[in-house]
Formats: structure tokens, C-alpha cells, sequence
């Protein structure tokens, strides 16, 4: 008896997965022709999370075959998983990605597709981009990723303190140290800074460093590959000293708050001057209005690099090399850089798209204008500098920096650390 | 019945047995295998390079400074959590607070169901050097020379991150040792008091010893959770300034997916295994566990 209700119950059972087989089959064969493409970035937070939501919409409206699925995670969460996704046997089709080393590292592993045969095929969505862009997503000649939106980093002032006090905009790096030691004697936070995620040092380090250092020495330097390049050139350790200089500027305990709290700090007032991103422009001029200024970092005394030029890169979106529909995929890509798309995310997520001409006055401010001139009229543009070198060098500059900040170590020691990280990465090409 | 069938307990535990197998020891064995060899998370092939991930490790300084904060991690651990956690249940279960002691009980515990995330992003305020409360309450009571940017200073960093463990965690040790309070037989106290004993003598002579076997559990609890912590430094100082506050599991972490060596970091699991082993083997031998209770 017992028996055969165990017989009864699984054979209902096993009757029960195959029919539910052969359902799911017969749906999947009504959609045979939807094609699913997984799209994976890195804004979960508003509004840029909106804004794809939205794009993606609208894309799926004109392609009715193709179907996107959005996952995202935020910056440094998005840059250790990533990594381990495209590892997988399942990895996304569309990702996003930072230009330089960053994008280099897929590309070199044979994660990404080469997109070189696209680019060129279709001139009339290519040719509107700001071709130097494409740059930082090019190795040995082969494009991998197309450039989604550019952003440089520049020094923000507080227009209302700096008239309060009578200081002018600093043309050179002692001007800076003399009209922050004004500010600092007036009460104020001179500079605001948040060391705690410690990429905000790199972007300090990379600008410095293109000003004290000749530009060959630092092509030399940053090459992987290049096994000369050692960083031995005595402009890096004086890079590290001018940014010691500012370090009576800062906030107290730099090492302890993050980015955001100093982008607060400037914002309500308290501090007059912040190391940021164009791209912020969007988020602090609804506060500060016509009080926010921008100026380029500006030039060092005695240093040895290109005084006129730039930190700054391209993000971007590439395609994995495993994805299925590499047509479609690419669809989408086109979609999400055209110049109507640029336009729109100039305006509502406040990213200037690598897209020629999508700045203009009716979707963006004077001060926005005026930094995407920033970055076209500079002489050399850098990438951002944890992007630029292997993330081993990286990762010595900016932890030795922390301790430098604490008190805890000297320029020299710093950049000895650098050195052996350095000798590390290279040797092991 | 039973012994016609002696293959049926089997049967019985053999969904467990499996899933252990699979999520616990698969991936145990594979981590140490993984550890001699040299790979990225996205390279196709694996190097095998011995114990040279370990030598490479035992010659990090990182290493020791992680080790010495999680061996500062269990000393304090120890001495708040169970200490204090064992103190705090004796006076709450003690006839005088009698009226007060589930509010407390309460209050206490209310940091343990608190997600720790939630708890970390809360004493980053905290202890902010501009507007934290920890340093306005010092310069408050005229203090001011000790304010400090606590999670922002070598010296600091790591002990202010321990200090928030304490907070969150005594409650949950606390609760441990009340249960066990309750089961001791009211008879010990009354034969205590009849000999004389005062509070003091009756703590130390009736509670401590008869909570014996769940000092064992706490303490076994709070040391391996000393060697396995993660996120409260990971949210609260991300192994800085430097290295200052790294503990293994950060080191493991920065290592894995910052600097892309997995099996330097499989490496590191595996010392965190083994440390994990030796510390609970040297306590079962200490307390002999389960001979009495």
C-alpha cells in the first residue's frame, strides 16, 4: 500500500517537471525571436539610474526584437565586479568601463570584442565624435570600447568667499598657497578634501605629476611594458611635496571622511576651494548658483611639464567578446551615444557626452560651456592616474599617500615604495 | 524495523551531508588547491608556482600589521564582550534590577539585530573630526586636546574600529550568558548565602563556575569572529590609512579584487583557515568541552 502511494506521488511528480518542461519550451519558442541582451553599469543611484531605465525603454520601443535587461552596482563595487563577472562563463553582453588601463585590461584578456570593423563602417555615427576620445579605448590600433561621456578634473572656488576676502583667481600654485592661507586666516576651509576612498589622492597625484614632470619621462614611466621607465625622475618626489603643501589647506582628517563629505563641505559654504570633476558642475551649481567658479590647476614654479594641460578621460561602453548578438549589442551602443542621446544627458544627468557639438546653451550653463572648453583647448590631456598605470603602482602611491597625509611617511619614502611596485609590475611582463 | 534498514539515517542526513559537501567543503579544498597557484580572476590558465603565494605572504609586512590588529581584535573582544557581556548578564539577572533588567536586556540587544552596515555608516558620523559627536563631547567636558580624527590616524584607526564591534556585539554575549544564568539551580545561591557569601563572592564562586560551558561557546564565538571580521573595517576605514587598520579579511579582499592576485588571496584564506582551526582546537583542549554539562 505504502508503496505504491510513494509510487503514485512520484510518479506525479516527475510527470509534473516534464510537462513543466515542455511548457517553459513552447514559450521560449513564441519569443524565438526576441533577442536578450544583459546591459551592466554603474549607477544604481539617481538620476542616472532613471536615465537608462529610460533609455532602455525607448530603445526597446523602436527595436521590438531586442529586450535589455540593467543591472548596476556602484563605482568601486562595480570595478571588483566586473572583473569577476567577465571572468564568468556568463558575462554581460554591454558593460560599462573607465578608458586607459582600466579598458586595456579587458581588452588585453580577450574579454572584449574588437569594435575597429564597426567604428569604421559607420562614418556618418562615427565621425561626430570628438576623435580624440576614441584614444583611450584603442590598443595596438584596435578600437574596444566607444566613448560615452568626458569629464576632466579642475579646481572649483567659491566666487562669494574669494570677493569677501578680495583674492583673485590663483594663477599659479604659490598664488593658490597664499590666497588659501587667506581663506584659512579668515576661518574658512581653504581646500576640501576625503582621502578615506583613497582615488581621490590619484586624482591629486596624476595633475601633479604632469606639472613636474617632462611628458616623455611620464610616457616612458607609465608604459607597462617599458622596462626603463622607473620612476626615478626627482619630479615625482617633488610632486608629492607640492601636494604636502596644500595639506595645511585641507579639511581636518582627510583620511577619515570621503569625497561626498567634501563635496558637502564646499557646497554649504564652509570650504572655498575643492579638487573635483567637471561633471559635478551639474551637482554643485544648483546650490552655489553664480557663486561657483572653476580654474584649471595652475602651473608650478620649476616644473617640468606642460603647464597647459589637463587630467581628464573618456568612460565609456564595451562589448563583451562571449556576448551572441554582437549586431544587436552594438544597435544598442550606437543608441546610447548618438548626439540626440548626448544632448539629453548633458541635461538631465549633468555627463558631457564625447559627442561633438551636444553642449550648448539650451542644455547646459555658462560655467558647463566653459569647461568642456577646458578640456578642448588643453594642450595635453592625461588619463586619470588610477586608470593610467597598473593598479599595483597605483595602489603603493595611494596607500603611501594616506600615511604621508597621517604624518607617517615622507615624499621620498613614498615614491621608494612606488619604485619597488614598479620593478614588481615590470619585471613580471 | 530499524536494523533490516541500516542504510536509512543515511538516507536521512544525506541532503545536508551533500550540501555541506558542495557549498563547504568543495570550495575549502579548492581555495587551498587554488592557493599554489599564480591567476586573475579572467585568465583563462592557472600557473602553478608552489608556496611561493606563501613565502611572498610570510614575507608581507602587511601580513603582520593585519594579523597584529586581528590578535588586538580578539584580546579586546575577549575582555569586553565576554567579560563585560558576562558582568552585565549577572547584574541583569540579579534580584535588585529585577524591575529594569528585560529593559535593558532590551536595550542591549537592540545593536545586535541592527545591520552592520547600517551601524558602520553610523559611526562614520560618529566619529567625523568636523561634526562627529565623539569629538563635540569631548571638547564639551573641556577635552578638546584629545579630539581627533579617529578612523583618519594610524595610531586610532583600527582600535576605534574594534570599539564599534564591542558596542554592537556585547549584547548578543549578554544574552548568552542570561540563558545559561537562568539555568542554574536556585539551590547553589541559597547554600551560598546560608555560608555567608556577599554578592561579589557569589558571582565569582556559584555564576562564573556554573557558566562555564557557555564561556567556552562565547569565547569560541568571539575568537573566530575576531580572525573572520570583515565588514566593519572594510565600511569603516577600508584597511586605512596606509595599511594601519587591515586585518586578514580586508587584506584578503584588497588582494582578490583590488589587485586582482587570487591566489595570494586564496593564500591568505587559507592562513585565516588555519588560524581559525588552531585557535578552537587549543580552546576544546582548555575547556574539555561536552565531558561535563
Amino acid at each position: 500500500m505504502k508503496k505504491l502511494l510513494i509510487l503514485a506521488i512520484v510518479s506525479i511528480l516527475s510527470l509534473s517537471i516534464i510537462a513543466g518542461c515542455s511548457s517553459s519550451k513552447s514559450s521560449t519558442a513564441s519569443e524565438k525571436d526576441v533577442v536578450e541582451l544583459r546591459f551592466f553599469h554603474r549607477w544604481p543611484n539617481q538620476p542616472k539610474k532613471q536615465y537608462f531605465e529610460k533609455a532602455v525603454k525607448e530603445f526597446e520601443e523602436q527595436h521590438p526584437t531586442i529586450k535589455i535587461k540593467t543591472e548596476a552596482v556602484l563605482n568601486d563595487s562595480y570595478k571588483e565586479k566586473i572583473r569577476v563577472v567577465l571572468g564568468s562563463s556568463n558575462p554581460p553582453d554591454v558593460f560599462f568601463s573607465w578608458s586607459g588601463e582600466f579598458a586595456y585590461n579587458f581588452a588585453r584578456s580577450g574579454q572584449s570584442l574588437n569594435l575597429t570593423d564597426y567604428v569604421k563602417e559607420d562614418a556618418e555615427w562615427s565621425n561626430e565624435f570628438i576623435q580624440s576620445q576614441f584614444k583611450p579605448f584603442t590598443l595596438d590600433g584596435k578600437i574596444y570600447g566607444i566613448p560615452w561621456s568626458t569629464d576632466g578634473k579642475a579646481f572649483f572656488y567659491n566666487k562669494k568667499i574669494f570677493d569677501e576676502l578680495g583674492l583673485e583667481v590663483p594663477k599659479t600654485w604659490s598664488d593658490l598657497l597664499a590666497a588659501s592661507d587667506k581663506i584659512k586666516k579668515a576661518g574658512y576651509t581653504p581646500i576640501g578634501f576625503g582621502s578615506k576612498a583613497p582615488w581621490t589622492i590619484s586624482h591629486y597625484i596624476g595633475s601633479l605629476n604632469q606639472l613636474m614632470v617632462p611628458q616623455d619621462v611620464i610616457n616612458e614611466d607609465y608604459d607597462r611594458k617599458n622596462a626603463e621607465g622607473d620612476f626615478s625622475h626627482p619630479g615625482y618626489v617633488k610632486a608629492l611635496e607640492k601636494f604636502m603643501e596644500l595639506e595645511p589647506y585641507f579639511n581636518k582628517g582627510v583620511n577619515s571622511v570621503d569625497h561626498e563629505y567634501s563635496r558637502e563641505l564646499f557646497k554649504s559654504g564652509k570650504a572655498a576651494i575643492g579638487f573635483f570633476q567637471l561633471a559635478e558642475i551639474g551637482l554643485i551649481e544648483p546650490t552655489l548658483k553664480e557663486n561657483l567658479g572653476v580654474f584649471n590647476i595652475p602651473g608650478i614654479e620649476g616644473g617640468e611639464g606642460n603647464p597647459n594641460s589637463i587630467t581628464g578621460a573618456p568612460e565609456g561602453i564595451m562589448i563583451s567578446s562571449k556576448t551572441k548578438h554582437p549586431k544587436e549589442a552594438m544597435e544598442f551602443v550606437k543608441f546610447l551615444t548618438s548626439k540626440e542621446k548626448g544632448i539629453e544627458q548633458l541635461a538631465e544627468v549633468s555627463e558631457y557626452s564625447a559627442v561633438k557639438g551636444t553642449t550648448n546653451e539650451e542644455n547646459a550653463s555658462k560655467l558647463q560651456q566653459e569647461a568642456i572648453d577646458l578640456i578642448a583647448n588643453a594642450e595635453e590631456t592625461y588619463l586619470w592616474f588610477d586608470t593610467a598605470v597598473d593598479i599595483k603602482i597605483v595602489d603603493a602611491y595611494l596607500n603611501g599617500t594616506q600615511q604621508m597625509l597621517d604624518g607617517k611617511k615622507t615624499p621620498e619614502q613614498v615614491m621608494k615604495d612606488v619604485q619597488k611596485a614598479v620593478k614588481d609590475v615590470k619585471s613580471a611582463q | 524495523m530499524l536494523h533490516t534498514k541500516k542504510w536509512l539515517p543515511y538516507l536521512y542526513i544525506a541532503p545536508c551531508i551533500l550540501f555541506m559537501l558542495l557549498f563547504v567543503y568543495y570550495p575549502i579544498v579548492e581555495n587551498l588547491r587554488f592557493s599554489f597557484y599564480e591567476f586573475s580572476a579572467f585568465s583563462p590558465e592557472k600557473t602553478y608556482i608552489g608556496f611561493e603565494n606563501f613565502l611572498n605572504l610570510f614575507k608581507d609586512e602587511v601580513f603582520y600589521i593585519a594579523l597584529k590588529n586581528n590578535i588586538w581584535y580578539a584580546v579586546i573582544s575577549i575582555l569586553c564582550q565576554v567579560m563585560g557581556g558576562l558582568i552585565l548578564a549577572a547584574i541583569l539577572e540579579d534580584p535588585i534590577t529585577r524591575l529594569v533588567s528585560s529593559m535593558f536586556r532590551t536595550i542591549f540587544f537592540i545593536p545586535v539585530v541592527i545591520s552592520i552596515t547600517v551601524i558602520a555608516l553610523l559611526f562614520t558620523f560618529i566619529y567625523n573630526p568636523d561634526i562627529g559627536i565623539l569629538n563635540g563631547f569631548l571638547s564639551l567636558i573641556g577635552m578638546e586636546e584629545h579630539a581627533r580624527a579617529w578612523l583618519g590616524e594610524s595610531e586610532t584607526a583600527i582600535f576605534a574600529v574594534i570599539a564599534v564591534s564591542q558596542w554592537q556585539s556585547i549584547g548578543y554575549i549578554m544574552m548568552l550568558f542570561i540563558v545559561s544564568i537562568q539555568n542554574i539551580p536556585r539551590e547553589l545561591y541559597e547554600a551560598a548565602e546560608m555560608d555567608g557569601a556577599g554578592r561579589i563572592r557569589k558571582f565569582l564562586s556559584v555564576t562564573v563556575t556554573q557558566v562555564r560551558e557557555m564561556f567556552f561557546v562565547a569565547s569560541l564565538i568571539t575568537l573566530t569572529g575576531a580572525f573572520t571580521v570583515f565588514n566593519e573595517p572594510y565600511i569603516l576605514t577600508g584597511g586605512g590609512p596606509g595599511n594601519a587598520s587591515e586585518v586578514l579579511g580586508t587584506l584578503l579582499y584588497n588582494s582578490a579584487f583590488f589587485k586582482d592576485q587570487m591566489g595570494y588571496a586564496s593564500a591568505v584564506a587559507t592562513v585565516i583557515l588555519v588560524l581559525s582551526l588552531i585557535f578552537s582546537l587549543i580552546q576544546l583542549r582548555l575547556f574539555k568541552s561536552g565531558e561535563d554539562g
